[in-house]
């Protein structure tokens, strides 16, 4: 048994303790939707083992970079890399218009026969390799190359056009993402449509650190369309794995290792049915590490996360993609996703189509093996009925609950104006922290008794805090942001009398720490069977989405 | 609401009753304030108001530290609605005679309603009440009913249930608030009704009383809800601490301390009450279930639905739809709202800035008045439509899930929970498989105390007048498979999908006719039986439903996915129920009515 690329299975018990020490460190991680551009790609398909989160090491094929001549890593703003076997398999980012050419290497082991890949939505020319059923494919050892004109901009799969049932479920997968020409029809970021980017000073706050953030987006816009303007993007590859399929591959490679391209046997037999997966991916990883950064070191085959962050009223664009076998009703708390395109077909209304999209609005965004869609998702506390932030209006220049020594200054982030704009929202003041509030819910209460510095009044009376049971993902409060946290976990405490008082922190809230405090809500499969990684729970396809305050700068190169 | 002047000197030492002050917290309790900031006029909010225009606001002076917040000034849409439940489990029987062992959700208030099939969603009037009789007993409503295992009193209506009592389980007055006169008798009334409850009377009752499916809830947009879930334990499982929490699916724009998410914010413990509080979302078909460890909770059966009915049912007879909506939208440049009114923005639609919402203006005006339904009732519609598309003559609710045996039997006995292998055996239309489905009233189960419990109160029996519609709000809650259901005959128009209105953003209306839907676990959409002129007038002329759909006659709900068609091992069930034509339909739009 060759010795090279078969001995990286880490042990068990490493690997536990490196995934936890992950999560801990970077329990603030964050995503876009990170790959490489250009016009020529130089890819091979190789053998790695993925790294789960039960410690196993699976073995696995995929596409990776045979070298990164020409290619730049996008976005700028986050460091990247591609190695020369990682699943997904690079994420290959053009340009509507661009002629895209992709040369294959197969570095497959030899027994696993030929490779290709096929790019649904594109026509496909090929030069060299060897003829296979659906496209020319490259033979052991061999290349093949391929190329097309990158004409429909969104969100497109690729994957092996060779055995597929064996080699996608293997890890032959990918993602091409082509940008629009015109990306909005030139109306995003600007100060008159509802993408938030780009109006003035968005991004900016006052003395907050981190700020004005990073632009993290591949383009402003998903398609040549005025209603595909977004401001934050993540890309989402979903796919399973069966245990019991990549181990009947690696018996039959080590048992061949040596056999001839060509001769007799020289060739697997895996079964691929019956389908019993026990790994439930996205991006190639399952959750916690899914969470860990883009490019972590823990996982040197999978670069890609998912971990979404927004700010209220940000459109974020979702791409996602169905590899593997299964569909997946992919549920994302918190809103609904308005469809704008299905393969890189954008759903129109027949009245001004220039203008209205037709796509169906989705609570759960099923995903299809071969489809792939993008749809657009924001979050904002309309209609709550209460005020998110915890704000009270200052009287007489004291703090509510304040004592006789006040011993908090008027806190300004507790009682700022909320002027509504036509919709409703606070829009006048980009350097606001409480931009895009919800000014109707300003100020109103949702307890009905006070609590530190957070006014009573409203409906409900919280529970006792001894009765409850805290997610990793709590902030301590109903409230988001740190400021309306500290202010709700912090009675009234006057050093002048006693010189130890001390807020009522929250324990076991790590993932969601003092400075960010967002809301957490979970993004996942609705197939609740596959938000588990082989029988434990929780695991799988599973991500928690943060809504951050503007308090907390979202940093996707973390 | 109370002073804020704490005395310093006293603050810290009260620190920890503050905490408990603050959270008013013994552990049980219930939550249903006869008034709120938005809904301030208690006599106004155990009905449901008509909707004359979008409520008009102002703000409320800053007093002190209060106020400085938008309240309602005047035309207030909407009422409050309260209901409790327990987390815990229960036992219910299979179509093939098997009991299974679940964890569930049961009701612990509107009892009554459950077992007729009804949601138990209450006003305040009627969830604020004291129980009548001397005392609740185990296994209650069953117990009263004198019900046997598989037997159904309130048969379709012929029989009468003993139980009939709404309220609150549990509910006392609170006795030590009145007798230190420290109740605020004003608002709780002369007998103290604040919350306060006797935990034997919930233990009582709550305790394997599991509901397959969940408690159902259903209230009107403008609605303040309050949903207390209270954690009874799970008596089968003494090694478990299990929290229990509710999710609302679907929720736009939910908050992530009520969104039921344990690992996003709270779970509640064993021997506590925690009351989720929601502003009603848009009007559609959503559903709510548990999120810890959802996919055992979820398997085990902790799954149930919620509706939320537009404001357009309670446009005033002979009103406008298309103006009604205009004044939703807040007016439109043809139909602009009346004189001194303004726009409420929260329940307007406008496309050109919203990418998420659905409820614009129709493209077409077609004039429709609001009027009479079939049975009489005011017209009742889906959504928000402007035109009267949405338009029903009777609802059910229609919950597709599935319980793997295996799984069940392991949850039942402390074993590993094998999650790869999970495979459903019993394909269940609301918790029953055929032919329970189409046996009326409810079922009960004797649970392991010797108790009759109704485990799954609603049959999936659909009776349609003749020549009219049945909205079938269907969700699919299994946790492994997506699930198909075909119509045998009388077409499905999908109207609605995912609680959003069926239209584009040109205000063309996307709903189409099919002869079977499929959903994926944690989805819902609209579909209406169409047994009018409607849907065969194109083929088959004027008065084609009286002859294609006539009265008397027995039409089929079935899933396609044939082997689903089964109870286990026994070789005709699973996902299958009837449709009946009646001459009428009496006593009610729902599960419960009568087909005459």
């Amino acid at each position: 048994m060759k010795a090279t690329k078969m001995t990286k299975a880490i042990s068990n018990s490493r690997l536990l303790l490196a995934t936890m020490a992950a999560l801990l460190l970077t329990a603030t991680a964050f995503a876009a939707a990170p790959g490489i551009s250009g016009t020529t790609f130089n890819l091979t398909a190789q053998q790695a083992y993925l790294n789960q989160p039960d410690g196993e090491a699976v073995y696995s094929w995929g596409y990776g970079c045979l070298n990164t001549t020409g290619v730049t890593f996008l976005p700028t703003a986050i460091s990247g890399s591609c190695p020369t076997m990682q699943v997904p398999g690079p994420t290959l980012i053009v340009t509507e218009g661009q002629t895209v050419t992709i040369n294959l290497l197969n570095g497959l082991p030899t027994a696993a026969g030929n490779t290709s890949i096929l790019f649904p939505g594109f026509t496909v020319t090929t030069t060299g390799g060897v003829t296979g059923l659906l496209t020319q494919e490259a033979a052991p050892g061999g290349s093949v190359t391929y190329s097309f004109v990158a004409s429909a901009p969104g969100t497109h799969p690729y994957y092996s056009g060779t055995q597929g049932d064996l080699q996608i479920e293997m890890g032959l997968y990918g993602a091409v993402i082509v940008l629009p020409s015109n990306p909005g029809n030139g109306t995003c970021d600007t100060n008159n449509v509802t993408n938030l980017y780009g109006k003035t000073d968005y991004g900016t706050a006052n003395s907050v650190p981190g700020f004005p953030e990073k632009d993290f987006r591949l383009a402003h816009a998903a398609y040549d369309h005025p209603k595909s303007c977004y401001d934050r993007e993540y890309l989402f590859q979903w796919a399973e794995m069966d245990p019991r399929i990549h181990k009947q591959a690696l018996a039959q490679v080590a048992a061949k290792v040596s056999c001839t391209a060509g001769s007799v046997g020289c060739s697997l037999n895996v079964q691929t049915e019956p389908y019993h997966p026990a790994y439930f991916l996205i991006n190639g990883r399952s959750m916690p590490d899914l969470m860990d950064p883009n490019y972590a070191a823990e996982y040197p085959h999978q670069p890609y996360n998912g971990n979404p962050h927004m700010h209220p009223g940000e459109l974020t664009l979702i791409r996602t993609i169905g590899q593997g076998h299964w569909q997946h009703p992919f549920h994302e708390h918190a809103n609904h996703v308005r469809i704008l395109g299905r393969d890189g077909n954008l759903v129109l209304s027949p009245t001004n189509p220039g203008t209205n999209l037709a796509g169906i609005l989705m609570f759960n965004t099923d995903t299809t093996p071969g489809e792939s869609f993008d749809g657009i998702f924001y979050f904002s506390g309309r209609g709550l009925n209460w005020d998110p932030y915890g704000h009270h209006p200052v009287a007489s220049g004291t703090n509510l609950g304040a004592t006789n020594a006040n011993p908090f200054p008027t806190d300004p982030l507790a009682s700022p104006p909320c002027t509504p704009d036509a919709d409703g929202y606070n829009t006048g003041t980009t350097t606001a922290l409480n931009y895009y509030e919800w000014c109707q819910d300003h100020n109103k209460p949702v307890q009905s008794m006070p609590f530190g510095d957070v006014a009573g009044g409203g409906p409900a009376t919280l529970p006792d805090p001894n009765i409850l049971t805290n997610g990793a993902w709590y902030g301590g409060t109903p409230y988001l942001g740190p400021d309306a946290n500290l202010r709700a976990t912090m009675p009234a405490c006057d050093t002048t009398r006693n010189a130890v008082c001390t807020t009522l922190l929250p324990s076991n809230v790590q993932a969601n720490p003092a400075n960010e405090r967002g809301w957490a809500f979970m993004w996942h499969s609705h197939n609740e069977r596959e938000i588990t990684t082989n029988n434990v729970f929780p695991g799988g396809m599973l991500m928690m989405m943060l809504v951050d305050s503007r308090e907390f700068a979202i940093d996707e190169s973390q | 609401m109370a002073s804020r002047k704490w005395s310093t000197s006293l603050f810290l030492t009260v620190l920890l009753c503050l905490v408990a002050l603050t959270g008013s917290a013994q552990s049980f309790r219930v939550q249903c304030p006869p008034s709120t900031v938005t809904h301030p006029i208690a006599a106004n909010n155990n009905s449901e108001p008509a909707y004359n225009g979008p409520t008009q606001f102002g703000t409320a002076p800053i007093n002190g530290t209060s106020g400085g917040y938008v309240t309602p000034t005047s035309n207030v849409n909407g009422a409050i609605k309260c209901q409790q439940i327990s987390g815990g489990d229960g036992l219910a029987t299979m179509a093939d005679g098997t009991q299974t062992y679940m964890f569930s959700f049961g009701p612990l208030s509107g009892l009554a309603d459950v077992a007729a099939g009804q949601p138990s969603t209450q006003f305040p009037n009627v969830f604020n009440t004291v129980y009548p009789g001397a005392l609740l007993l185990r296994g209650d409503p069953a117990t009263t009913d004198g019900a046997t295992s598989g037997a159904s009193p309130g048969n379709g209506g012929s029989a009468t249930p003993s139980f009939t009592w709404n309220g609150a389980i549990g509910l006392q007055p609170d006795a030590d608030a009145l007798a230190s006169g420290t109740c605020n008798t004003a608002f709780y009334g002369p007998q103290c009704v604040d919350g306060h409850v006797d935990p034997r009377q919930i233990i009582d009752v709550g305790v394997m009383n599991g509901n397959i499916p969940a408690p159902l809830a259903a209230f009107d947009e403008d609605d303040e809800f309050f949903l207390t879930l209270t954690n009874v334990g799970m008596i089968m499982r003494p090694d478990l601490f299990e929290q229990h929490t509710v999710h609302f699916h679907g929720y736009p724009n939910a908050s992530s301390f009520y969104d039921g998410v344990p690992d996003a914010s709270v779970a509640i413990n064993i021997g506590g009450s925690f009351t989720y509080y929601y502003l009603a979302p848009d009007a559609g078909t959503y559903f709510w279930h548990c999120h810890i460890t959802p996919p055992e909770h979820l398997q085990m059966g902790m799954v149930g639905q919620l509706h939320v009915r537009p404001r357009q049912d309670r446009v005033p007879s002979g009103g406008s739809l298309y103006t009604y909506l205009a004044y939703q939208n807040g007016g439109t440049s043809t139909v602009p709202l009346p004189t001194g009114m303004a726009a409420d923005l929260r329940t307007a639609c406008n496309p050109a800035t919203d990418i998420l919402c659905s409820a614009t203006m129709p493209a077409i005006n077609t004039g429709a008045l609001q009027g009479l339904d079939k049975l009489g009732n005011p017209q009742r519609y889906t959504y928000n439509d402007g035109d009267g598309s949405t338009a029903y003559d009777v609802e059910y609710p229609i919950q597709m899930h599935g319980f793997d045996p295996n799984f069940h039997f392991v949850g039942m006995t402390f074993n590993p929970e094998m999650f790869v292998d999970m495979k459903d055996k019993y394909f269940l239309l609301n918790g029953r498989g055929y032919p329970d489905t189409v046996t009326p009233g409810p079922q009960a189960t004797v649970t392991t105390d010797t108790q009759m419990h109704y485990s799954q109160p609603m049959p999936a029996i659909i009776n349609i007048p003749v020549g009219g519609r049945a909205l079938l709000r269907m969700v699919n809650l299994s946790v492994t498979e997506y699930h198909t259901l075909a119509s045998l005959g009388i077409p499905m128009k999908e109207v609605g999908f995912m609680a959003k209105l069926l239209r584009d953003q040109g205000g063309n209306n996307t709903e189409f006719y099919t002869n079977s839907i499929t959903l994926g676990g944690g989805e819902s959409l609209d579909v209406i039986l169409d047994a009018s002129d409607d849907s065969c007038r194109a083929f088959a002329g004027s008065g084609c439903s009286a002859t294609l759909y006539k009265a008397g006659s027995t039409f089929y709900l079935y899933t396609p996915q044939l082997d689903h068609l089964s109870n286990d091992a026994e070789n005709f069930g699973g996902m299958m129920t009837e449709v009946h034509i009646c001459n009428s339909v009496s006593g009610g739009n729902t599960y419960g009515n009568k087909c005459n």
